[in-house]
């Protein structure tokens, strides 16, 4: 299971392995192209669940927030530390840290259990995507970590999306000062047209996707992040629609979240 | 209270313990609900969450294939690794896995391997190919007791798990496999554990939680089998317990045994 690395730490499998040829049929597409009964610009169904990992018997080995977030089949768990004495002790503004990984039988390609750079990258990515929603100078020599797992993943660019949510819910249910809540929302381009909301199969063949963090309220866009090749005008489109569905996402956060509070 | 239990956490739990009774109400025997649900991630060939109270525990297995070894040419690989990461509890760090987590995946790897999964089951083409299943115990939430709750998930994802026709190919050296034909794996015996715990040196409970585990100087795993022999007996800390604890802990282990029996029918 890893490759040509023993991790000590822990058991391992073979030095190589490799999944089988699989001998399945595609599953039939529906007439608009989607392999669900979704139209092209609807998201999954989200279901969010805040202080999902606050326990009553230990009070003091809890996180300060938490949430469990569903997107179909996507499932993402995210804990939020602090805010707790920082590492650098004396920076004016407080630091956000996040730390991403798939669990290793999220991805429905290899995933091993060192971290890749891949993992890495979306780390940075969450962070860039939520920091600025976040008064950090509110929080000086402080430091606000988040801690993603991915229990289930369907679709990269919609788990990034829906990290990115998750943490938002996780960040309100700690009580940290926000802005804004970050609502994300992936794209991709089938052909010529923008479909919303892609699962793995639908992304996988896929030339381009898109993805979009907005502070609705704010009316600011945090972060972009495009994959493939696009014509500029299909990009704008793109991230146009894009906008829009990010603003219904975040309704149904708030929905929750208000839901949470009562 | 709050105060109380943040400010003075061994003295919060005296209160309870020295009336016989714990700070969630449960008596010194009495396990937590627990729950499991089997097939809960479909990115993996076979899974399961187990919930003992408020632990809960995903296990997922993802099989894939190699070349078996060449010491053992007719079996395959079962690799066992559980997980606690800081998103289940603060106790936990980042990073490489702490010796807590080390420890549980071996022991679990060694129950399973010898005694649960007939490994040659996992053969495809003796000494050419093989299945390899990763199973992996993600913790998502601690609250103790991880090895029970590890235990039961990985039992209950190898019932769950359903392993496509593989087929070798001698001229290509490649395996193909029909998810369209997939069959369960036949288990050498099903392990049921249950934990026991010392706290404060004095009080025997069963199912520890995590404000009681801080407490415990000993405690003592026993794992039984379907016909109700003791698979493995692991009593851990250097708190003493007499036999006769050791004991009334096996036959206790056996009403658990019950319960867990019918949970995963």
């Amino acid at each position: 299971m890893s490759a040509n690395i023993i991790d000590r730490r822990r058991i391992n499998g073979p030095q190589r392995s490799v999944e089988p040829l699989y001998t399945a049929e595609a599953p039939e597409p529906f007439a608009n192209g989607r392999v669900d009964s979704r139209a092209l610009d609807q998201v999954r169904p989200i279901f969010i669940k805040t202080g999902s990992l606050a326990t009553q018997t230990s009070a003091a080995a809890s996180p300060s927030g938490s949430a469990y977030y569903e997107q179909g089949k996507i499932r993402i768990s995210c804990a939020i530390y602090g805010p707790r004495q920082g590492r650098k002790s004396n920076t004016r503004m407080g630091v956000f840290d996040c730390d991403f990984k798939y669990a290793p039988f999220s991805c429905s390609w290899k995933k091993t259990h060192i971290k890749s750079p891949d993992e890495k990258e979306i780390a940075l990515i969450l962070e860039q995507a939520v920091a600025p929603a976040i008064r950090l100078e509110a929080y000086p020599k402080a430091s606000i970590d988040a801690f993603v797992t991915v229990i289930e993943s369907d679709g990269k660019a919609a788990t990034i999306s829906a990290a990115v949510n998750c943490i938002s819910a996780a960040l309100v249910d700690a009580g940290i000062e926000l802005y804004d809540s970050v609502a994300a929302c992936s794209m991709a381009l089938n052909g010529s047209q923008w479909v919303s909301d892609c699962t793995q199969i639908e992304e996988d063949a896929a030339s381009c996707s898109l993805l979009v963090a907005r502070m609705p309220s704010a009316d600011e866009v945090t972060y972009v992040l495009q994959h493939g090749k696009t014509a500029p005008e299909q990009t704008d489109q793109g991230i146009q629609t894009c906008i829009n569905s990010c603003t219904r996402v975040y309704a149904v956060i708030c929905r929750y979240l208000q839901a949470s509070m009562e | 209270m709050q105060t109380f239990e943040r400010i003075h956490p061994v003295e919060f739990q005296r209160r309870f313990l020295a009336q016989e009774t714990r700070h969630d109400g449960r008596a010194f025997s009495q396990f937590r609900p627990t729950h499991i649900v089997k097939g809960t991630i479909s990115t993996a060939q076979g899974s399961a969450t187990v919930r003992i109270g408020n632990t809960t525990v995903v296990c997922g297995i993802k099989a894939e294939v190699c070349e078996p070894d060449v010491k053992t040419p007719d079996e395959g690989y079962l690799v066992t690794n559980v997980e606690l990461s800081p998103m289940c509890s603060a106790r936990f760090r980042a990073g490489a896995p702490s010796e807590e987590a080390q420890v549980a995946s071996e022991h679990i790897h060694r129950l399973f391997t010898k005694h649960v999964v007939n490994l040659s089951s996992l053969c495809i083409e003796s000494g050419r190919a093989a299945w390899v299943l990763a199973a992996d115990i993600v913790c998502l939430k601690y609250d103790g007791n991880i090895l029970d709750a590890a235990v039961v998930a990985l039992l209950a994802a190898l019932d769950d798990l359903r392993l496509p026709a593989a087929e070798f190919d001698s001229a290509s050296g490649a395996v193909s496999a029909d998810k369209t034909k997939a069959s369960g794996l036949a288990l050498r015996r099903r392990l049921f554990p249950a934990t026991f715990s010392l706290v404060d040196d004095a009080y025997l409970v069963a199912d520890a939680d995590d404000a009681e585990e801080q407490m415990v100087s000993a405690s003592v795993l026993v794992i039984l089998d379907d016909n109700g022999s003791v698979a493995n007996i692991w009593k851990r800390g250097a708190g003493a317990m007499s036999r006769q604890t050791i004991e009334s802990c096996v036959e206790r282990a056996g009403k658990r045994k019950e319960v867990l029996a019918r949970l995963l029918q």
